[in-house]
């Protein structure tokens, strides 16, 4: 254990376990796979009629919501031109499928069927359709391996939308919770205020919602108040999420295909 | 039946463990998820202490460790002194009825999820002491399955 803990002797073991054990992680999620598979054989020709409606006009509404954003986006751009700002975040992402999850409360990583052939890299933020979710930790060659923002081991920088007040958010190993550390009682938080990724550090990309606030607890005596988070992203629910690649020089980079 | 369908045996129950302990599920249902991999061992100590013992329990906890990504050790000194005590009691277990094994499992897997959550401590991961009843009583209540597999396995040879 010390060993394990203070050298990194056990890492090829660990590798090559990590890739041997795939086949036991796909087995694992046959149930979940052929649950969707069934219920997209049993469902009705009407109903994916009215659901394929339904996603039409979705898809309508955030094609304009997108269009009003690629203006605002340009403008933000300006901006920063005129303020002598250097960096320019220009973001791509490439769709990715979770196979498998760390089957311990207290380790939450997720197995995700992209690597080093789609140019993933460590310390690359990984999103879901609600929000942040985490980052990669390890790259294999066709897989990789995620660290959710859940984790106890995981913090990441956060601002309140409202007000730009900047804190750190950290995992608790509970799925729905995330807590900020060093809180000043006096700070201007409330409950509901939307929280964003800061962007500081250079690891997550600005902007990204990571979740509410929840719950503001004041204990007597303390220096600091406990604020608890409810994340944005489905932590433990997402089976598709999105590996997001990120330029500072405002360039595109991408995924290889 | 020959050592090698034993063997077999073995490995078909250790593959299906893992892949049982690695079902992805979400919520409450990850507390009440039994520890399969765990339960599987004590059913080989209890019902063939002669030929696995320690050893093997070590073995597993080593597996255990790769699954879990658990720092290498944990699981593997876990799951040898847990498999101890049925090894060491196995003389009597056999005796007792289903309900006394389940029993004997629970408190075993309450033990056993101490004992982790000491462990897990020393490299300051946070833990949560209330929710072993419930994993304990999840492990007992599918203990019955394994036991009964095992004891048919045993009958046929």
């Amino acid at each position: 254990m010390a060993a394990h803990s203070y050298t990194d002797w056990f890492d090829p073991i660990e590798n090559f376990f990590d890739n041997a054990l795939l086949p036991v992680h796909w087995l694992a999620t046959v149930p979940a796979r052929f649950s969707v598979w069934s219920e997209l054989i049993l469902s009705d020709r009407s109903d994916l009629e009215v659901e394929n409606t339904r996603l039409k006009q979705e898809s309508l509404i955030h094609r304009g919501q997108i269009q009003r954003m690629a203006d605002l986006a340009a403008e933000n751009l300006r901006l920063r031109l005129l303020l002598n700002a250097t960096e320019l975040l220009m973001d791509s992402v490439l769709v990715t499928q979770v196979i498998g999850v760390s089957p311990s409360r207290n380790s939450h990583t997720l197995f995700i069927d992209r690597g080093t052939e789609d140019n993933v890299y460590i310390g690359q933020p990984i999103l879901d359709a609600e929000g942040l979710m985490g980052q990669v930790i390890e790259v294999f060659k066709d897989h990789s391996v995620a660290l959710l923002i859940t984790d106890s081991t995981h913090a990441i920088p956060v601002q309140i939308l409202r007000n730009g007040m900047r804190s750190i958010a950290e995992g608790t190993s509970d799925y729905d919770r995330l807590r900020l550390r060093f809180v000043s009682p006096t700070a201007d938080i409330r409950e509901g205020d939307q929280l964003v990724s800061s962007g500081l550090g250079g690891r997550f990309p600005v902007g990204y919602p990571v979740g509410s606030v929840i719950n503001i607890e004041h204990k007597s005596g303390a220096s600091f108040i406990e604020v608890e988070i409810t994340p944005a992203a489905k932590i433990d629910r997402s089976k598709h999420l999105l590996l997001v690649f990120t330029s500072e020089d405002g360039g595109e980079i991408g995924p290889s295909k | 039946m020959k050592e090698s369908d034993v063997g077999l045996a073995l490995i078909i129950s250790i593959l299906l463990a893992s892949v049982l302990q690695l079902v992805p599920v979400s919520g409450y249902l990850l507390v009440l998820k039994p520890n399969f991999l765990l339960l599987v061992v004590i059913g080989w100590i209890i019902f063939r202490p002669s030929q696995w013992g320690i050893g093997f329990a070590a073995f597993t906890g080593l597996l255990a460790d790769l699954i879990f990504r658990a720092p290498i050790g944990v699981h593997v000194l876990l799951f040898s002194t847990v498999g101890a005590i049925p090894l060491y009691l196995s003389g009597w277990l056999v005796y007792f009825s289903l309900i006394h094994r389940c029993l004997f499992v629970f408190i075993l897997i309450i033990f056993a999820e101490f004992m982790r959550n000491m462990l897990l401590s020393m490299w300051e991961i946070p833990i949560d002491y209330s929710y072993i009843i419930l994993s304990a009583l999840a492990s007992a209540i599918v203990w019955p399955a394994i036991d009964q597999l095992l004891i048919k396995f045993n009958r046929k040879r």
